[in-house]
């Protein structure tokens, strides 16, 4: 499967659109958005699935930090000709402090019945039994924090 | 709609009263007069009518630009007053209740039930033993008639008129629904239900239901609804609101079944108090049209709101449903879970909003929507908004769209089923998480028309 990252750790406004439209495409799209500095983050993506037999894996991961608001908007859009799609669609938000703010829109608009569409969202905080765990080796609040935050964006 | 028993139409002759096609001040200060309601509550409906005149219809979801506004009857009065045992109900009526089974389910398993029959609520019984514990079930305009302090109290406040047009042109033209009062402690056991049915054609049906749960009560509210087959349209638009105060629990189940010639738009919302709990379960498979999205605001620490929903659209039909959960308190929690298939070139689509503000620190939500797509001309689309305004909350949202695996159709095959068998029981299975929160007699009934709905499509 054909792999594209794309990473934002500025604040700004983004919007990709990932066309399927060549028969038999695969591809998997996975894009980061470090939100740590503060400021507004909004990041739309769009597969849209125009012809037959694609397939897709559609992923944004994010930080959201204490002064940040970060906008998630993800489409999976399956076309009537666009039989025997597969895609899916992950739109995760990690939020760092008590004033982040985050918003996830996961949207399906599907025209074709043989396909199979899903998507997934979440905002959540730091586990804090990671944490915890990390701080249990020796490592600093801040240190155990910046770990799980890179293991989370996959740096 | 091929399969719909109980479009049968009752005679019209001999109403009271129909207002003439068309809605104006005239029309508003008629129902209102007729009515013999306090004056603050015509100053309300001339407010709303001045509010919906101004406002846009709603472009945002389903085409409503085809419905004709000029041509609908806004108010139609079958009988003088509400009846309290069935054999004092005029005949034409009653054969239509009797028709749906309304009285027979009474005697069975119910504590309490309500009629309306186009505009006017036309019989209403509540179990004796719930009356002398100061339970109140009674139809809104008679519970405005005996209890307007505490209407006054609640009227507009859950569903302001301005909150969109259509629950200003409710308040402009409300007729009928239910009031319902539980007193504090109260657990009602059986449910109180209210079956709606419009009769006339191009009738418009605005009922008003205001329930109030005091602290630590609890009640169960069930509402069916359906219409005879006329092929213009018809249009209810209905509002609800329910207050559940702390440590209440109200659950609200509606098993909508109108013809395909209905537009269904309804503002129903929940205001939910500290550590109560308030749950939707709606049932959508009639009208042409439907635009729904029960809402559940968590004003008080640890309240909980849950919204199952069930929508099956055929042909012709788009179902455009969904849930909004506003958190408002520290430590709230909602679930939304949300299933809908697609046939026969059926559209259905899960229109839903969580917002955690700021202040609901510790709050969590979870949404699932699923969808299952059953032909080519089908359609089914999602629409979330999650919006999380704080740091210290949860959200998990998922959705997963597709048609009935080939592989558990082959397996139950290879069992010895045919292939319609074989879709029959993976769509019960499918909705089953939700037909079985259902009163056992509204989910035999519910599974019952389910099928006749499927039968075309499952073969």
């Amino acid at each position: 499967m054909k792999k594209i990252l794309k990473r934002y750790d500025q604040p700004g406004k983004w919007e990709i659109v990932i066309p399927f439209d060549e028969q038999g495409m695969e591809q998997e799209w996975t894009g980061i958005v470090d939100a740590r500095r503060p400021g507004e983050y909004n990041l739309t993506v769009i597969a849209e699935h125009s012809v037959a037999k694609t397939r897709g894996r559609v992923t944004v991961r994010a930080v959201c930090g204490e002064d940040s608001i970060v906008s998630l908007n993800g489409i999976i859009r399956i076309a009537k000709e666009a039989q025997e799609t597969d895609d899916f669609l992950e739109l995760r938000v990690l939020t760092l402090g008590p004033k982040s703010r985050a918003t996830v829109e996961p949207e399906l608009e599907i025209e074709a019945n043989n396909v199979r569409a899903s998507h997934a969202a979440s905002v959540g905080r730091i586990d804090s039994e990671q944490l915890f765990y990390l701080q249990s080796r020796g490592l600093s609040k801040n240190d155990a924090q910046k770990q799980i935050i890179e293991g989370w964006l996959g740096v | 709609m091929d399969n719909y028993n109980l479009g049968f139409k009752g005679k019209t002759d001999q109403y009271q009263y129909i207002a003439p096609r068309g809605l104006s001040r005239n029309i508003v200060q008629e129902i209102s007069k007729r009515k013999d309601e306090p004056a603050w509550m015509l100053d309300i409906r001339l407010a709303a009518l001045e509010q919906f005149e101004k406002m846009p219809i709603p472009t945002w979801g389903a085409d409503l630009s085809k419905i004709k506004w000029e041509e609908i009857h806004y108010y139609l009065k079958s009988v003088d007053r509400p009846y309290k045992t069935w054999d004092q109900v005029p005949d034409t009526v009653r054969r239509v209740f009797d028709e749906i089974g309304v009285p027979a389910a009474e005697r069975e398993y119910l504590a309490g039930v309500g009629g309306q029959y186009d505009s006017e609520v036309i019989y209403h019984s509540l179990k004796t033993t719930l009356a002398k514990k100061g339970v109140i079930f009674l139809s809104m305009d008679e519970g405005l008639k005996q209890y307007p302090e505490i209407v006054k109290a609640h009227f507009g406040k859950v569903v302001p008129y301005g909150d969109n047009k259509l629950a200003a042109l409710n308040t402009a033209v409300w007729s009928g629904g239910s009031f319902v009062y539980i007193p504090k402690g109260v657990k009602v056991d059986l449910p109180l239900q209210a079956y709606f049915r419009i009769n006339a054609e191009n009738a418009g049906q605005f009922e008003r239901t205001l329930i109030v749960a005091e602290e630590g009560s609890s009640v169960h509210y069930v509402e069916g609804c359906s219409a005879p087959a006329y092929s213009s349209a018809s249009l209810h638009a209905a509002v609800v609101e329910v207050v559940v105060e702390p440590s209440a629990l109200v659950r609200y189940t509606t098993v909508q079944n109108w013809y395909k010639n209905v537009y269904n738009l309804v503002t129903k919302r929940a205001m939910v108090s500290t550590d109560a709990r308030m749950e939707w379960v709606d049932c959508n498979l009639g009208s042409c049209v439907t635009m729904k999205y029960p809402s559940c605001i968590l004003a008080g620490p640890r309240a909980h709101g849950e919204m199952l929903s069930i929508a099956v659209a055929g042909s012709g039909q788009q179902l455009d449903a969904g849930a909004k959960m506003i958190h408002l308190a520290p430590n709230t929690t909602s679930r939304i879970v949300s299933k809908s298939i697609s046939q026969n070139g059926g559209r259905s689509s899960y229109r839903g909003q969580v917002k955690i503000t700021p202040a609901a620190v510790g709050s969590r939500s979870k949404v699932i929507c699923d969808a299952l797509i059953m032909d080519e001309q089908s359609r089914s689309d999602t629409y979330p908004n999650n919006q999380v305004m704080t740091g210290d909350a949860t959200l998990e949202h998922e959705a997963f769209v597709s048609r009935v695996g080939a592989e558990q159709l082959m397996y139950l095959m290879g069992r010895g089923l045919s292939d319609a068998e074989a879709q029959t029981m993976i769509i019960r299975g499918f909705l089953e998480p939700i037909v079985s929160e259902l009163p056992l007699e509204y989910a035999v009934e519910l599974n019952r028309l389910v099928k006749m709905q499927m039968e075309g499509s499952v073969g």
